[in-house]
């Protein structure tokens, strides 16, 4: 038994999640329309993007909930459709919606979800796990009567009691409030500390994905637009941007060209002019430290209003698909 | 296999965790058979005299709770839709147990709470009726046949449709006929011919008939014939259940 698994532990590569060419529709939508990635083994991957852009599925696909129409995906090695059953004992997984049973206790509910996993030792193991979802108190009540935070909770250290290799967080602080949502992300950075288990969560919070993850892909409309380590997707953008009004008689061509000029400064282009001012956008690398610089020689133009964005996902999203992120987010509702 | 019985168990262990807070289901369960029995059984007890030579309350009152049975499954059944509606279908579905062993859990589950409301209920019905437990084989060879096969009708009805709404309304339309030709009011024998086929044709006659052997010593149909369709409906049902399931659960 114990030659076997080392043997099965040596043979499996370096990625913890392949999918290749994912392919699902349903009915007349494509929710997968080509989706592939790459999930290193103790990394927490992110797969970021709106509502409907296929990250639900992505996950049902990768837990073999769902069967994809074409492509294929291994977890652990291991192939989603024909070795599912060795796939679900690996995985842990907490959904966006709650999957807990409302009648029964959380106590009951832990006790059952151990020994769907042939756990030994089941006593002690529930006991810890509601130790860290701090719900001693709360043990033998019916989940039907628990705050949004405790389902969450509970469904976290649900999905871990088993000790996963892969655990798989869908939306996991969706409709939470903020100390909640602090509340998980704190308990996922301590798991993360304290195991090597992969975490791969989707979020539609660039916030959430810029926090938790060593690695983030941006899918839009079923398919991964870009994928990497966040700071690099960031800092493939060209740096700040800074967003200079100027008084309306300053002379464009030579504003472009000085500005242009300065050390740091990738590209300035010019935004047009709103009502009385002339507005232009400066990507430049380390913009807080180039600031005074810019505005020194942007003086003789007459500088009326002057904004420094750092760049974060959202400006990757955009970047990538040509639409902000909470457009993309609308139009699909629209059409779903 | 081991794993098979051991998830089925755990399953079971969950159902019955369930059932035993749902105080409506036994309230019901136990009070709907007294009812009919008393309103409507002692109504007819005087008029009514069956070939049969059972009078007509234990008639009744037996075939009152091979109805009970019968929602029971159903109920078992519904439970898939009730675990889809809470999420707690997926959590199922993504842990390593195999689907026959749900469903036969769920069955196994539904089995025994029948088996206990019989009890309970024939111990008060025999109070006042001519109803015991003469042969308490053929009762419990009939309860498990029985439910089986509703928890499968309950199962197919569960994957086709989406809302508990429409469950129970689809779920009432297709059992009601069932219920009605398969000898719970009347003998099937004093049926006119083309309804009597029909009544043959229904599985539960021959559920309902053996059942009432088991209560009330009585029996319409060949005894061995009643077993044998019993025994072949519960394989074939049970089988059944777990292809549909499993085929249904990935979309």
């Amino acid at each position: 038994m114990h030659s076997a698994a080392t043997i099965a532990a040596a043979s499996v590569p370096d990625d913890a999640i392949v999918a290749r060419d994912l392919v699902k529709r349903f009915g007349e939508v494509a929710a997968l329309n080509g989706l592939s990635l790459r999930v290193a083994r103790g990394s927490c991957f992110g797969l970021l993007g709106p509502n409907g852009a296929g990250k639900t599925t992505t996950v049902s696909v990768l837990t073999t909930l769902v069967l994809a129409d074409a492509g294929s995906a291994t977890v652990l090695g291991r192939d989603v459709v024909a070795e599912r059953a060795l796939v679900r004992r690996e995985l842990g997984l907490v959904f966006q919606e709650t999957t807990l049973d409302p009648e029964l206790t959380a106590r009951e509910q832990l006790d059952i979800h151990a020994r769907l996993y042939h756990l030994t030792g089941r006593r002690e193991r529930v006991a810890e796990a509601l130790a860290l979802a701090g719900l001693e108190a709360h043990a033998d009540r019916p989940v039907r009567g628990f705050s949004g935070g405790m389902k969450r909770r509970l469904e976290l250290v649900r999905g871990l009691l088993h000790r996963p290799r892969i655990l798989f967080l869908d939306e996991p602080t969706l409709g939470l409030d903020v100390a909640a949502r602090a509340g998980i992300w704190e308990e996922l950075s301590r798991l993360r500390r304290t195991s090597d288990v992969t975490l791969f969560l989707t979020t539609h919070s660039m916030e959430e994905a810029d926090a938790l993850c060593d690695c983030v892909a941006i899918v839009d409309r079923g398919r991964v637009v870009a994928e990497g380590r966040p700071e690099l997707l960031k800092a493939a953008l060209g740096g700040d941007v800074v967003v200079l009004t100027l008084e309306r008689a300053a002379p464009r061509d030579e504003v472009l060209a000085t500005l242009g000029a300065l050390p740091g400064v990738a590209r300035v282009t010019y935004d047009g002019v709103d009502s009385s001012e002339g507005v232009f956008r400066i990507v430049v690398a380390n913009g807080p430290q180039r600031l005074p610089e810019l505005l020194y020689a942007a003086r003789p133009f007459g500088v009326r209003e002057v904004l420094l964005h750092r760049p974060t996902l959202e400006h990757v999203f955009l970047h990538h698909t040509g639409h902000p992120f909470e457009l993309g987010r609308q139009e699909l509702e629209g059409r779903g | 296999m081991r794993r098979l019985v051991e998830d089925a168990a755990t399953i079971f262990l969950r159902e019955w965790l369930r059932y035993r807070r749902d105080r409506a289901y036994w309230v019901g369960q136990l009070a709907f058979p007294l009812v009919v029995v008393a309103f409507i059984g002692f109504g007819l007890n005087g008029v009514v005299r069956l070939p049969t030579g059972v009078d007509y309350l234990a008639h009744l009152a037996s075939g009152v709770l091979a109805l009970v049975v019968g929602s029971g499954g159903v109920g078992g059944g519904m439970t898939l839709i009730q675990d889809r509606e809470s999420g707690f279908l997926r959590a199922l579905l993504v842990a390593p147990v195999s689907r026959a062993s749900i469903v036969l859990g769920k069955i196994a589950s539904r089995v025994v709470a029948s088996l206990a409301l019989m009890l309970v209920l024939v111990a008060i019905l025999a109070t006042f009726t001519a109803i015991g437990l003469p042969h308490p084989a053929a009762m419990l060879l009939s309860v498990i046949s029985v439910t089986t096969a509703f928890v499968a009708l309950g199962v197919a009805l569960a994957s086709a449709l989406r809302s508990l709404e429409s469950f129970r309304l689809l779920a009432g339309l297709v059992t009601v006929p069932i219920y009605f030709l398969s000898g719970i009011f009347y003998p099937v024998s004093t049926l006119p011919a083309p309804t009597r086929w029909l009544a043959y044709a229904n599985p539960l006659t021959y559920g309902v008939d053996l059942f009432r052997f088991g209560l009330v010593g009585v029996h319409e149909l060949p005894l061995g014939w009643s077993a044998a369709v019993l025994v072949l409906l519960t394989l074939a049902t049970t089988a059944g259940s777990v292809l549909i399931f499993d085929r249904r659960s990935l979309r």
